[in-house]
C-alpha cells in the first residue's frame, strides 16, 4: 500500500516529522522543482511509535508497555522473545489489532488503529490471521468447517469458501482429514488445520503466540519448515512470540522485550529471500 | 454472515450440546403445549355450547322452576302448573307455550349403563322446537301410553356396544336416585341430533306429556318452552316473565345463554393461557440460564470468533439463532403435543356436575391464530431470553476471552 504525499518545500521541516510518524516507511522522496517534495510512504505490516499500554485493575496502574517504537517490514518473519510478563502478548495483541494501546501511534498494514471496533474486526478478518499454542480450534466444528471461519464472516459464497479451505488444508497436508473434529486429531494436525485457518483470508500479517509450544520437536520443525515456505513464497508477514530457541533461530530478526520495553534486536537474516 | 451460516453455526452448537439443547427445548414445549392444550379445548368447548344453543331458535325461552345448575333439581317452591300456561300465553309476542316434564336417568340397554333423560312433550311440537328432528324408523308413541317411548339414536345404538335396539322391543331406566325402575317400548327412533341447550336428544327418550305426568305421579311441569313471534320479541317476552314470577323461576334464551357461556369460557381461555403462560416463563428462564453456561463455556470460542474478525453483531447474532432455533423447535413439539393432550383434557374440562356436564365433552377447536401464536410466541419468548446472555457474550473482551481456561 503506497500512499503519495506532496508538501511545499517551506513547510517541509514541519511537516516531515508528522508525515513519518503517520506513515512510518517512506519509500521514496522526489522533488517536482516547483518547490513541492513528492514523498512514496509504504504502510508497513506492522509500525508502532511510542506506543504505551497500561492496564488497570482496581485502582492500581500496570504498564505493560512503556514507549515501544518498531517496525516489522513486508514479508518479514519476526520473533519475539523475552521472559515471562515482559509485555509479548501485549505486542501481539496490539499488532494483532485485538486491544488498543493507551497511548503513541500504531498502524497495521498502513491503516491508523483509531478505528471502531467493528472496523478492527474487519481489519483482523482481513489482514491478520492468528495462531495460538492451544490452537483454539471451534470444537463441534469439522477441520474444513474451522478452516472455513473467517470467510463466513464475510460473506464468502459457500461453494467458493469450501474450496478456498479445502486448498489451504491440502496445503499443509490434511486433505484426508478435512471432514475429522479438532478431537480426533493429533496436536500437530490441530495446529495445520490452526495455520489453514490464519492463512485462508491471505493476510497480511500471522500473528502467532507461542505456535510450538504444545508440539513435539518433530511436529515443531514441520511446522517451520510451512511457515518459512509460506513466508518465502506468498510474502506473508509473521510476527511470533516464542520461548523456543529453534523457532527464534529460523526468523529473520529476534527482538528481545523485557519490563515492556525493546531490550535488543538482532538480526539474522535479510528479508529479500522472498519473492516479492 | 449469511442467516444460512448463522443458523447453521447455531444448530452446530446446539448439538453440540444435545442433553441440554433437548431439556431446554422441553421446556419450551411443555409451556407451548399447556397453552394450545388448554387454549383449543376451551374453544372447543365453547363452540360446543353454542353449535348446540344454535338448534334451538333464536325465538325460543326457556322457563323453569330455577334450576339449581348443581342438582339438577329445583331451587325454588314454585309449582309450575297449567295456570302458567294461560299466564305466559297472555303476555304479548308469546306465540306458544310448551310445556315439558324432564328427568334424569340411566338408561340401561344390553349391559351398558347411558346417562340420558327422559323428557315428557307434546310430541308433536317437536319438529317446531328443534329445527330438523326427525324419526328415522318406527312412529311416535300415543301421547297417553306411558309405556312407549320414541328413543334417541345412542340409546339405539350405544357407542362402544354392539347392542341394537330396534322398533317394538324393550329398553329398561333407572330413575335417578334408584327411586325406581321403568321400562319402555320403543315405538320410534330419533335421528341423529347431538345437543341442544344442556341436553343431548340422541341420550334422551321421549314420552308424551300426559304419559309423563302419569308415570311420575305429578301434574306439575319441570319448565315451559315459550315461542315468540319474532327474535325481538324475545327480551320483552322474558323481563316480562321476570316481572311476573319474579325469583320463582328461571327464564333463558339461546341468546344470552351463548353469551354468558362465552363470557365464561373467555375468562377461562384467558387463565389457562395464563397458565401456559407462566410454565413459558418458567421455559424462558431455563433458556436464560442454559445460555448463559453455554457462553461461560464457550468464553475462548468467542474470544477466537472476534480474534478470526467477527463483529459484535454477528457474534450476538449467532448466540440469539441459537435461542430462536430453540423456541422454534420447542414450539413446533409443544403444538404437536398440546395438540394430543387437547383431546385428554377436553373430557375432563372443569365444568362441574348437573344438567352442564352433559355439555362438556366436546372436540378440542384449533383455530389458525392459535396455531400461529402456539408456533411463534415460544420464539419471541426465546429470543427475549437469550438477549441477555448473547448481548454478553457479544461484548465479550476479545484478550480476556482468548485466555479463559
Amino acid at each position: 500500500m503506497i500512499h503519495t504525499a506532496c508538501v511545499h518545500r517551506r513547510e517541509l521541516s514541519k511537516d516531515l516529522r508528522s508525515i513519518l510518524k503517520n506513515s512510518l516507511i517512506v519509500h521514496s522522496i522526489m522533488a517536482d522543482g516547483q518547490g513541492h517534495i513528492k514523498m512514496n510512504l509504504v504502510g508497513a505490516p506492522v509500525g508502532m511509535l511510542e506506543v504505551t499500554k497500561v492496564y488497570s485493575a482496581g485502582h492500581v496502574d500496570y504498564p505493560a508497555f512503556r514507549g515501544v517504537t518498531l517496525k516489522i517490514e513486508r514479508g518479514e518473519l519476526t520473533s519475539i522473545i523475552g521472559p515471562s510478563g515482559s509485555g509479548k502478548s501485549t505486542l501481539l495483541n496490539i499488532n494483532g489489532v485485538l486491544d488498543r494501546s493507551t497511548s503513541g501511534r500504531v498502524k497495521t498494514d498502513g491503516i491508523d488503529l483509531r478505528e471502531s471496533d467493528d472496523q478492527l474486526a474487519r481489519i483482523r478478518n482481513g489482514k491478520i490471521g492468528f495462531i495460538y499454542q492451544s490452537f483454539n480450534l471451534i470444537k463441534p466444528l469439522t477441520a474444513v468447517e474451522n478452516v472455513e471461519m473467517p470467510l463466513i464472516a464475510r460473506k464468502i459464497p459457500r461453494n467458493l469458501r469450501r474450496d478456498r479451505a479445502t486448498k489451504l488444508l491440502s496445503a499443509v497436508g490434511l486433505a484426508q482429514k478435512a471432514h475429522k473434529r479438532p478431537t480426533e486429531l493429533s496436536g500437530g494436525e490441530q495446529q495445520r488445520v490452526a495455520v489453514a485457518r490464519a492463512l485462508v483470508t491471505k493476510p497480511a500479517i500471522v500473528i502467532a503466540d507461542e505456535p510450538t509450544g504444545n508440539l513435539d520437536s518433530k511436529t515443531t520443525r514441520e511446522l517451520l519448515n510451512y511457515i518459512t515456505e509460506v513466508n518465502r513464497t506468498m510474502g506473508t508477514t509473521f510476527v511470533i512470540v516464542t520461548h523456543n530457541p529453534e523457532v527464534s533461530e529460523r526468523t529473520h530478526r529476534v527482538i528481545t522485550i523485557r519490563d515492556g520495553m525493546i531490550e535488543k534486536e538482532q538480526r539474522l537474516q535479510r528479508i529479500d529471500s522472498f519473492a516479492k | 454472515m449469511f442467516v444460512s451460516d448463522v443458523f447453521e453455526l447455531a444448530i452446530k452448537a446446539l448439538l453440540d450440546r444435545k442433553m441440554r439443547s433437548a431439556l431446554t427445548i422441553v421446556g419450551i414445549m411443555i409451556g407451548a403445549a399447556i397453552i394450545v392444550a388448554l387454549i383449543a379445548s376451551s374453544n372447543g368447548l365453547s363452540a360446543g355450547i353454542s353449535a348446540s344453543m344454535g338448534k334451538i331458535g333464536a325465538n325460543t325461552l326457556v322457563v323453569n322452576s330455577a334450576m339449581n345448575f348443581v342438582t339438577g333439581g329445583s331451587q325454588s317452591q314454585y309449582k309450575l302448573s297449567q295456570d302458567d300456561v294461560r299466564i305466559l300465553g297472555a303476555i304479548s309476542g308469546v306465540t306458544k307455550v310448551i310445556p315439558y316434564y324432564n328427568k334424569m336417568v340411566t338408561i340401561t340397554v344390553g349391559g351398558t349403563a347411558i346417562q340420558g333423560e327422559i323428557e315428557g312433550i307434546d310430541l308433536t311440537q317437536l319438529p317446531e322446537l328443534y329445527k330438523g328432528i326427525g324419526l328415522s324408523d318406527g312412529a311416535y308413541p300415543s301421547q297417553y301410553d306411558p309405556t312407549a317411548a320414541a328413543i334417541g339414536s345412542d340409546i339405539a345404538s350405544p357407542t362402544g356396544s354392539t347392542v341394537q335396539i330396534g322398533v317394538n322391543q324393550m329398553v329398561s331406566v333407572t330413575l335417578s336416585g334408584g327411586t325406581g325402575n321403568l321400562a319402555f317400548l320403543v315405538k320410534g327412533i330419533l335421528v341423529p341430533y347431538g345437543r341442544v341447550l344442556f341436553s343431548n336428544i340422541d341420550d334422551t327418550i321421549f314420552i308424551g306429556m300426559q304419559a309423563a305426568q302419569l308415570l311420575l305421579k305429578t301434574p306439575y311441569y319441570s319448565g315451559f318452552y315459550v315461542l315468540t313471534a319474532t327474535a325481538d320479541d324475545v327480551a320483552s317476552v322474558q323481563a316480562a316473565i321476570e316481572s311476573q314470577y319474579g325469583s320463582n323461576v328461571r327464564v333463558m334464551n339461546a341468546g344470552s345463554i351463548v353469551s354468558s357461556v362465552e363470557s365464561v369460557s373467555s375468562q377461562m381461555t384467558v387463565f389457562l393461557g395464563a397458565i401456559g403462560g407462566v410454565s413459558l416463563f418458567v421455559a424462558a428462564v431455563g433458556i436464560t440460564n442454559t445460555m448463559f453456561v453455554s457462553v461461560v463455556e464457550r468464553t475462548r470460542e468467542i474470544g477466537v470468533l472476534k480474534a478470526l474478525g467477527y463483529q459484535s453483531g454477528q457474534i450476538l447474532s449467532v448466540f440469539l439463532s441459537e435461542a430462536v432455533v430453540t423456541g422454534a423447535i420447542g414450539g413446533v413439539l409443544g403444538t404437536i403435543l398440546g395438540y394430543f393432550l387437547s383431546f385428554l383434557i377436553g373430557g375432563i374440562m372443569p365444568m362441574g356436575g348437573g344438567p352442564m356436564s352433559s355439555g362438556a365433552s366436546t372436540e378440542p377447536v384449533f383455530t389458525a391464530d392459535l396455531i400461529l401464536f402456539a408456533l411463534l410466541f415460544p420464539i419471541a419468548v426465546a429470543v427475549l431470553a437469550g438477549l441477555y446472555p448473547a448481548r454478553r457474550a457479544s461484548r465479550m473482551n476479545a484478550i480476556v476471552a482468548l485466555k479463559y481456561e
